[in-house]
Parts: structure tokens; C-alpha cells; sequence
């Protein structure tokens, strides 16, 4: 009897052993220190690094202050927030963490409790670009403060515009009619595309939000079976991938590659992709920043869109008072703190009185002298406001298949655009 | 007194191979079973919170959903093409490895096992840059005068592209169950059959296989269940594309729970579809390997 007691009391030993590590870890993950808050976010060189520096900033002020920044790549808080929220315990959430502005709308319908609303924070919103702030804004309440500068631009190359016959002027404030006439010739006469991309719907989405009102995806309704618009954009990304004026790598660092190793003439994506092309010294003084071509049949169609930015947000299970003030005096106030990131992690602001400062106003050495800063808070200033509802992620989805088989397989733009609205509304009717 | 003595020995060893068996059968019990069930009651419900009630919605919806129909085709296609060579080419080469004549046995068999230590993510990562546009893939066939080949970005070379991915990734393991068979069979058996004026092909087919069955039928079963869940290399190698080409069941479930607006209950329903599949598959190849009388 001994040794069955004996056995018994080892078996449970080991099953307890297993579940004493959980135990300890169940505490929040949100600082419990009144003076410490817990950060999430990704990309060390440009969140993070802005993170430190508004640290710093407020440390001035309040000595005992610290940062506690754990790196996750965006993807992953993706998953432990919706982890969090599906199984009702939010004490795993930092206080503060950093969102992708094209998910704010589906999150923060389905999980409200995740997100703290800052309407009473004392934070003036209004100081922030209006379509950024309209993005981390659901049903009235204001979810985010805007972070980064996400405008869509079109960075080209002087010398192989110039190589073809043509001025930079020549591709500023163009229709894409135009812009695909004079890339032809540059095709035909350097060998260079004029555009690459890495996974291609994101110059459809851009085109889409660039044309304004006028025909929107979502509309109360999907609208994308018929989208002039839209059509459109299918057929201008065909003709210019048929032609090899444009060029799509699936492989991120083969992209970023066919800029700083000359392969191509230029490249539309979001401006903070100017690290990436700086990445290329040798190249310093070839570059110059235009707005991106428009939709020139489509009424109230613009040159801007912005792509890919982000915004800070107040978790369910935060220091609230704590977390607020801290981005109040930081991201939401301090034109110093913007200019030291723009200096040291080229971080464009969002927020507008950034760009009054004279380092925004500054002639930039590597884009020729152009003053690159303030000629982008410009364009911001144009983006037209769009909204894709709660269903970015489904609708962009849908778009992508439909692109890679007109463009890979032949497909008839009118049927896929069928098909890409079937499948948006069979996802969508969950 | 001696029957209650003999109950009690008796009781008394049966009792402590439980309590041995204990602590594994609640780990499994508490960390597979319970979230098994756990599943299959979620794939029954509707709705979420509050509002959610048993319902066969999740169900009905598989049967429509076009990108489900999709991802079924490629992880079918993963299965029918790669498994077979897979395990051909893994008993091909452990019967090579098995000849006591051959030098150098343990170089190679480290070198064909050695893909299996490698992490999943990384192996997709070196697969993923081999085979890009400008990729040392594409450099070779240029250099041998063959036109490059863009990979990723169509459908047919990108699904080849993880068939040949998935072999060099699972040869070796393999491989090393049918060295491990191989090594139960007596040699003299190939000596008398070699006595007897048998071919080595003839003593493959009469004696290998038929004496490495159990292992083969192991390994058939185990690379089924890797098949049907296969997830990394979709999701690292071609993150599903181009479109949803190359997306399997398993990379679709992730998709629905954590990149799409998160829909666990038909999620759900999607992994007790890969649970019946692979359990009707298994029946079925047990049913067919298994002719012990």
C-alpha cells in the first residue's frame, strides 16, 4: 500500500509541477508599477526608437517614469488581442499598444472592452491629419491617437526620367493615361519599369481611395461587382504589369532591393518607405517625391491616398490616467519630439503642427533639395476620407485574388469582379 | 485470509501501473481531449457571447464556401502527390543506407535526416528565397540556358514548389523509421534468398516490403495526419498565394480565426473537418495495410 500511496503522491508531484509554471505567469501584464507602462508595438527603428525618445521626453518632467516596450510583430498582438477578447480576460494586455488604422473598425465594433475611449481625454484631435483620425474613429468614439504619416507617394528617379527625354514636373499632377504613355517610353528607352510593388492589391486599394467619393467599395453596401472605378483600376495594374512597366516581387527584400540596386524608375507606396530607399547612399541626390498619378475619367478623383500607417491606443486594462497623460504630453503636444524622430528615424507626423517647424521646412540632401518633409504633410493634407466598414481584411482579400488571376491567368476583369464580391459577401455574412 | 491476501497483491500491481499511467492520461486527458471537445461543441454554435445557441450553420457554410472548396483541392493535391514519392523515395534510399558494404553510412545518414532538425519557419524562409524571381533556382536555370521560372506568383509552380519543399523537408525522417524496420530484419533471410538465386529487386519486393509493412503503414498513416494540417509552409513559404493557390485547410483556419474579422466557431468547424478526414483516411489505409490473418 505503501507504494501505490507513494506512486499516487509522484504522479500528482508531476501533474502539479506541470501547472505551477501558469500559476506565477497569470499576473496582468499591464504594469502593476504606478510609474511604468507596458508598450506594445513592432519595428525598433521607427515605433520603437519614437517610443524611447518621447520616454525621454517625459521623464523630464516626471524622473520615476519608464517605459516598459516589449517587441511583437504586428501580427502577433493581432492574435493576443483577439485572444484576450475571446476568452473575456484582458489582463494580458499591455496598457498602451500600436494598431494598424485599417483595423480599428473591425476591432473596436467587435471587442469594444479592448480599447479605452480617449473623448474625454483632453487631447485635441483635431491637430491630426482628418483622415487618420477618422480611421481609429468608431461610432463617436475616438480609439487612437494617430502616429505616423502614411501618405501614398510616388518617389521617382531624376536621372531616369531624365535619361527617357522627361522632367520630373512631368509626372506630377498626372492622369495614370499619362503616366503609362510616358513610362512606356521610358521602358522603351532605359529598360527601367517605372513602378515596383510587393503584393500587388495595395496600389488597387490606393487607386480606390485616391478617386474619393465617387464610387466607393463599401457604400452601406458592397459595391464592387459593378465599381467603375474599380474597373478601372484592374485594368490600368494589367496594362502596366503586361507591359513591364510594372514589376511585382512577391519577396519583400527583393523589392526593397530593385530600388537601392537601380532596377527601377520609381515606386508608389506609403512615404515611410523613404527609409528603405535613404538605405541606398550611392543614390543620394537621384530621388525626387511627386504625388501619384489620378483617375483622370472620374469625377472628385485625386492624387493622394495613404497607405500602411498606425495609431496608439489605450488598452481595456490600463493605467488609464497614467497612459493618457503620457501620450498627451508626447505624441499628442511636443513638435520637439516629432523633430528629433523625423531627424534620427525620418518618422513623419501626423500630427499637423509638426510641420510648421523648420526642420519639416528643411531642404533635404538626398531628394536633390527638395523640401520632401512638408511637401508630403502636404499631400496629406488632400487624402480623401474612405471607409471599408468593418471589413478591410475581406474585401481586400477578395480583391487580391481577383488581381492575381486577371493578371496571372487572363482572367476577365467583369467575372472576377463578380467573384470577388461573392466571396467578400460570403465572408462577410458570418 | 489467503483470498483476500491474493485480491490485494493482485489489486496492488494493478493499481500502480495505473498510477504510473496516471500523469500521462491527465496531461492528455486535460491538454487534447478536453480542447478536442471543447471544438466540437464550438463548431455546433452559432453567433458568439450571449447570443450564441447550438445551430449547424458552421457546417452548412463549408459546403458553400468557394475558398474552403479551394484550399481542400490544394491540401488534397499536397497529399495524393507528395506523400507517395515521399515515402518511395525515404525506403529507396534507408535500403541504399542499409548496405552493410556502403562507406561512409553515417555521413549520409546524418545528411538526409539533417533537414528534420531544421526549424519549419526558417527552412521556408531559405525555400522562399531560393525560389524568387532573381533566386539561385532561377540563376541555375539561366545559367543552364532554360528559361527562369516565376515560381511564386503562379499557381502550378508554386504548389510544386511545396510538394518539393515538403520532400526534402520529411524524406529523412522517414527514412530513419525504415532503417530502424530494416534493422529487425535478419540478414540471414537476404543471405538464404541470395543462396537461392534471388535478385536484389526481387528480394525488395519478396522480402523488404513485406517485412517492413507495419513501419511503412506507420509512416503512411503519420505523414496523412502532417498532410492534412500541413500549415507552415503555406503560410511562410507562399503565405498562401498567388490568390489562395497554394492556401491549405489549416492556413485557412488561421486565416478565419486571426486575420479575418475572427470567426472561431466555423473555425472550428473547419478542424473537425481535418479530424474526420484524417480519421476515415487512417481507417481506410489500416483496413488496406493491415492483412496480419
Amino acid at each position: 500500500m505503501k507504494k501505490l500511496i507513494l506512486s499516487v503522491l509522484v504522479a500528482l508531484t508531476v501533474v502539479a509541477t506541470v501547472f505551477a509554471g501558469g500559476a506565477s505567469e497569470s499576473q496582468s501584464a499591464s504594469s502593476q508599477d504606478s510609474n511604468t507602462l507596458t508598450v506594445w508595438a513592432w519595428d525598433p527603428n521607427f515605433n520603437i526608437a519614437a517610443l524611447r525618445a518621447a520616454e525621454a521626453l517625459y521623464q523630464q518632467d516626471h524622473p520615476d517614469f519608464s517605459l516598459n516596450i516589449v517587441e511583437y510583430v504586428y501580427n502577433d498582438i493581432q492574435t493576443m488581442l483577439i485572444t484576450a477578447a475571446e476568452a473575456g480576460n484582458l489582463s494580458t494586455l499591455p496598457d498602451i499598444f500600436l494598431m494598424q488604422d485599417y483595423q480599428f473598425h473591425t476591432y473596436a465594433n467587435r471587442y469594444p472592452e479592448v480599447f479605452t475611449s480617449l473623448n474625454d481625454s483632453g487631447i485635441d484631435f483635431s491637430q491630426f491629419t482628418a483622415g487618420k483620425t477618422a480611421d481609429s474613429n468608431v461610432n463617436g468614439n475616438q480609439y487612437g491617437v494617430p502616429f505616423d504619416n502614411s501618405t501614398t507617394i510616388f518617389a521617382i528617379r531624376k536621372d531616369i526620367v531624365e535619361e527617357a527625354g522627361f522632367t520630373v514636373e512631368d509626372f506630377m499632377d498626372i492622369t495614370w493615361d499619362q503616366f503609362i504613355e510616358q513610362a512606356r517610353v521610358v521602358k522603351e528607352k532605359t529598360g527601367h519599369p517605372m513602378i515596383t510593388i510587393s503584393g500587388g492589391s495595395e496600389i488597387i486599394i490606393e487607386i480606390l481611395q485616391s478617386a474619393g467619393s465617387g464610387s466607393p467599395v463599401v457604400n452601406g453596401e458592397l459595391n464592387i461587382a459593378d465599381n467603375e472605378v474599380l474597373y478601372k483600376a484592374f485594368e490600368i495594374y494589367k496594362t502596366m504589369y503586361d507591359e513591364g512597366i510594372l514589376v511585382d516581387y512577391t519577396d519583400w527584400n527583393e523589392y526593397i532591393a530593385s530600388m537601392n540596386n537601380g532596377v527601377t524608375g520609381g515606386v508608389i507606396q506609403g512615404c515611410w518607405i523613404l527609409a528603405s530607399i535613404e538605405a541606398a547612399a550611392d543614390q543620394s541626390g537621384l530621388w525626387r517625391i511627386v504625388n501619384i498619378p489620378r483617375l483622370g475619367d472620374v469625377e472628385g478623383a485625386t492624387n493622394y491616398a495613404n497607405i500602411g500607417g498606425s495609431s496608439w491606443v489605450v488598452s481595456g486594462n490600463a493605467n488609464t490616467e497614467l497612459a493618457i497623460d503620457f501620450l498627451r504630453s508626447t505624441f499628442a503636444s511636443s513638435t520637439e519630439l516629432y523633430d528629433q524622430v523625423l531627424a534620427e528615424n525620418s518618422v513623419i507626423a501626423s500630427y499637423l503642427p509638426a510641420a510648421d517647424s523648420e526642420l519639416y521646412g528643411s531642404e533635404v540632401e538626398f531628394y536633390g533639395g527638395q523640401s520632401v518633409y512638408a511637401d508630403i504633410v502636404e499631400f496629406a493634407g488632400n487624402v480623401p476620407a474612405i471607409d471599408y466598414g468593418n471589413w478591410y481584411n475581406e474585401i481586400r482579400d477578395a480583391l487580391n485574388v481577383a488581381l492575381t488571376n486577371i493578371v496571372q491567368n487572363g482572367a476577365d476583369i467583369r467575372s472576377e469582379m463578380q467573384a470577388a464580391e461573392d466571396t467578400a459577401r460570403f465572408n462577410i455574412g458570418l | 485470509m489467503s483470498r483476500k491476501g491474493k485480491l490485494t497483491l493482485e489489486r496492488k500491481l494493478s493499481l500502480t501501473g495505473w498510477a504510473f499511467l496516471l500523469p500521462a492520461t491527465l496531461l492528455i486527458l486535460i491538454f487534447s481531449f478536453y480542447p478536442m471537445v471543447q471544438a466540437i461543441l464550438l463548431s455546433l454554435k452559432a453567433g458568439r457571447g450571449a447570443q450564441a445557441h447550438y445551430a449547424l450553420t458552421n457546417f452548412t457554410r463549408l459546403l458553400q464556401d468557394q475558398t474552403f472548396r479551394q484550399c481542400l483541392f490544394n491540401t488534397i493535391f499536397y497529399f495524393i502527390v507528395q506523400v507517395p514519392i515521399m515515402l518511395i523515395l525515404a525506403l529507396v534510399l534507408a535500403v541504399l543506407l542499409n548496405n552493410p558494404r556502403l562507406k561512409g553510412k553515417a555521413i549520409f545518414r546524418t545528411m538526409i535526416f539533417l533537414p528534420c532538425a531544421t526549424s519549419l519557419v526558417s527552412y521556408s524562409m531559405i525555400f522562399q528565397s531560393l525560389f524568387s524571381t532573381n533566386g539561385f533556382i532561377n540563376v541555375l536555370l539561366t545559367g543552364l540556358g532554360l528559361e527562369p521560372v516565376r515560381w511564386l506568383e503562379q499557381a502550378w509552380p508554386a504548389r510544386i514548389v511545396i510538394v518539393i519543399a515538403l520532400i526534402w523537408r520529411w524524406t529523412g525522417y522517414n527514412m530513419v523509421f525504415y532503417l530502424a524496420g530494416l534493422q529487425n530484419i535478419e540478414s540471414s533471410v537476404y543471405e538464404a534468398a541470395t543462396i537461392d538465386g534471388a535478385s536484389p529487386v526481387q528480394q525488395f519486393f519478396k522480402i523488404t516490403v513485406p517485412l517492413l509493412k507495419p513501419t511503412i503503414l506507420l509512416t503512411a498513416i503519420m505523414s496523412t495526419a502532417g498532410t492534412l494540417q500541413l500549415f507552415d509552409e503555406s503560410m511562410n513559404l507562399t503565405s498562401g498565394g498567388p490568390g489562395k493557390a497554394t492556401m491549405t485547410i489549416a492556413h485557412y483556419i488561421f486565416e478565419t480565426s486571426f486575420v479575418m474579422t475572427p470567426n472561431f466557431n466555423y473555425s472550428a468547424a473547419m478542424s473537425v473537418f481535418i479530424l474526420v478526414s484524417v480519421a476515415i483516411l487512417s481507417a481506410i489505409q489500416m483496413k488496406i495495410g493491415d492483412k496480419r490473418d
